[in-house]
């Protein structure tokens, strides 16, 4: 037997959740899909395969307010930015909720950013299990996989007419309470097979093809757009800057930012210590696979493939892999 | 119930108390931290930086130049080189800025007690090393030899120049002033950094060298120091970098494994030299 709720039901659950809570999930906005709050279940794009933008949208939005200054009597007033209602976020994907378990280790790491915390500890995730596997994915060098149930509260299985519900923690079950979640014997589907590359020694490969002309020769076709970090789950480099609103109110807004820009590293007067676009894009592939697991124990990565779709000019990280590792094979024939 | 976590992007509001011009391009800002509790309790360290909002144009890392026992306000050297360094100088006393921090690890004063030090600092990258000089002065007699070497583009360019009576006053304690460019009224050194550390021939006998400036000085201040024989142990620098929160996640002055905002700004050369990429 197994947890089960009918379509009409989830969609009746998600609307009673909305009254006390902000439902975040994938919606169609100006021609791509990426979880925004929405205001009534039927905008949620159920059957959204892999969203154009990923789930961290939700934790680390593309802009956002840290806190304003207003000045009152000759004093600074600052109000800091907080979240006033709870939240569900419906509908990522296994490998999202990953991006986000890699997401933490930077943002709840000592010190805290607070404003990351509070929306975390605010926030249920709701996750879809995927119906099929996308053709540019390798989640499985992950450890994760289409019904994979690891960082979710809550993972929803599509079944017939509707979804096997498996609550995976207590924020989960509790949030499942107001469901019309009914016992059932209907079956399980088997889930769709992923992609896997081999992603074993990238931190022992990494330092040893560190000045190799393959970086450089990547680089070349790069044009700057930023887009791999725009829709990585796991890119999490910020600006910070402000803006004055009506009122003289200040507000000191976060951005995202990519190590991909080419002033990124540009200090005052002018010294760049990463001018080239050769270490720039070596920068981000080597904080992904050597820095992140070495700081934070994880690399940063989860196979969702976004970043091999949006890529204007081909650059695919499968094949960065792939080479990185060829490169590991010949050094460790070389040197034996 | 969870212990409430300081927001750590909100910086405390301080008043300007001080503004006073070092050169035609730097200002000394004293700042008074407006919260008195705050005032009294934050400790800092030679070597640490700190954020200053000007509100409403952003805010940028200074070494804090300071010393925190001297409890006169924390004192920022800045030069005018950008849009908030710009504000930052157009303020007048009185008015309100951000502070955040202190962050990052500092000189270890400590650890250099019963040593010689050598202080080699290049045009605003005197900022850092003063409140080491000054702590130095301060416990003279835990110290041995300080050589302090400062240079800057032109005699208009170096910075606390009215300090430098005292900090060459005591027995024991050399200062050396060069320019690369000299006027009219300058008598002193027309000479290169690296040029000047050539020829004083330090000893690296129970020495350390600490070094701040632009990044090419330091590059050719350390070719000289290891002709001289000094070991990267005894070389520590503190490194400038792009930097937007401090609190090791913006990810722009990570290098390697290293973030310089919280594993620095002050490394050993011994530290940088395993660094993948030069920064």
């Amino acid at each position: 037997m197994v947890k089960f709720i009918q379509k009409t039901d989830l969609l009746a659950w998600l609307e009673d959740l909305m009254k006390e809570r902000t439902l975040v999930a994938p919606a169609r906005e100006e021609g791509v899909t990426r979880f925004r709050p929405v205001n009534k279940a039927s905008d949620v794009v159920m059957d959204s395969g892999s969203t154009d933008l990923s789930a961290k949208d939700w934790f680390f939005p593309p802009s956002e307010v840290l806190f304003t200054v207003s000045k009152a009597d000759g004093k600074a007033v600052i109000t800091p930015t907080t979240l006033a209602r709870e939240a569900v976020l419906f509908g990522l994907h296994p490998c999202d909720a990953q991006g986000i378990a890699l997401m933490d280790l930077p943002f709840l790491a000592e010190p805290t950013d607070t404003i990351y915390a509070e929306k975390r500890e605010k926030t249920t995730l709701v996750g879809l299990a995927c119906r099929q596997a996308c053709q540019e994915c390798f989640c499985a060098s992950f450890g994760s996989g289409p019904f994979d149930k690891s960082y979710l509260d809550i993972l929803l299985i599509e079944s017939g007419e509707g979804y096997i519900v498996q609550p995976v923690t207590e924020k989960g079950q509790k949030l499942l309470t107001p469901a019309k979640v009914t016992e059932s014997n209907i079956a399980t589907p088997q889930p769709p097979a992923v992609n896997s590359l081999p992603i074993e020694g990238l931190v022992e490969i990494a330092p040893k093809i560190f000045n190799d002309a393959y970086w450089n020769r990547v680089a070349d076709r790069c044009i700057h757009c930023n887009m791999c970090a725009d829709v990585c789950p796991a890119c999490y480099c910020f600006d910070i800057r402000d803006y004055t609103g009506k009122g003289g109110v200040v507000e000191r807004v976060r951005t995202w930012e990519s190590c991909q820009a080419a002033g990124f590293t540009k200090i005052a007067g002018g010294y760049t210590p990463r001018p080239t676009k050769g270490a720039r894009l070596r920068q981000r592939f080597y904080h992904k696979f050597l820095y992140m697991p070495k700081q934070l124990g994880k690399i940063g990565c989860t196979g969702c493939g976004r970043c091999v779709r949006v890529c204007p000019v081909n650059i695919d990280i499968r094949e960065i892999i792939t080479t990185m590792q060829k490169s590991g094979a010949k050094i460790g024939a070389g040197s034996s | 119930m969870a212990p409430v976590r300081p927001n750590p992007f909100i910086p405390f509001t301080a008043r300007l108390k001080d503004s006073i011009e070092l050169t035609p391009d730097v200002k000394l800002l004293r700042l008074e931290l407006e919260d008195e509790a705050v005032r009294n309790s934050l400790k800092y360290q030679p070597g640490q930086f700190a954020f200053v909002s000007a509100f409403g144009v952003g805010e940028s890392p200074f070494g804090i130049t300071s010393v925190a026992y001297q409890k006169d306000g924390m004192e920022f050297a800045i030069r005018r080189v950008g849009t908030v360094t710009n504000a930052l100088h157009e303020l007048e006393p009185g008015a309100i800025v951000g502070v955040r921090g202190p962050f990052g690890n500092y000189f270890p004063m400590e650890e250099y007690k019963g040593k010689n030090i050598v202080i080699i600092g290049g045009g605003i990258g005197m900022a850092p090393l003063r409140p080491v000089i000054r702590t130095i002065l301060d416990n003279r007699q835990h110290y041995s030899q300080l050589t302090t070497i400062i240079g800057a583009r032109s005699p208009s360019d170096l910075v606390f120049v009215n300090e430098y009576e005292s900090w060459s006053a005591l027995p024991n304690t050399k200062l050396e002033l060069t320019v690369d460019r000299g006027d009219a009224n300058w008598k002193g050194r027309v000479a290169l950094i690296p040029a000047v550390v050539k020829e004083l021939q330090l000893s690296p006998d129970n020495t350390v060298a600490i070094i701040c400036g632009p990044p090419i000085m330091i590059r050719f201040v350390l070719v000289e120091l290891k002709a001289l024989g000094f070991a990267p142990q005894q070389i520590v620098t503190t490194l400038e970098a792009k930097m937007k929160c401090g609190l090791g996640k913006c990810a722009r002055c990570n290098v390697g494994e290293k973030y310089i905002c919280q594993d620095g700004p002050v490394f050993r050369l011994d530290q940088i030299s395993t660094f993948l990429e030069q920064f």
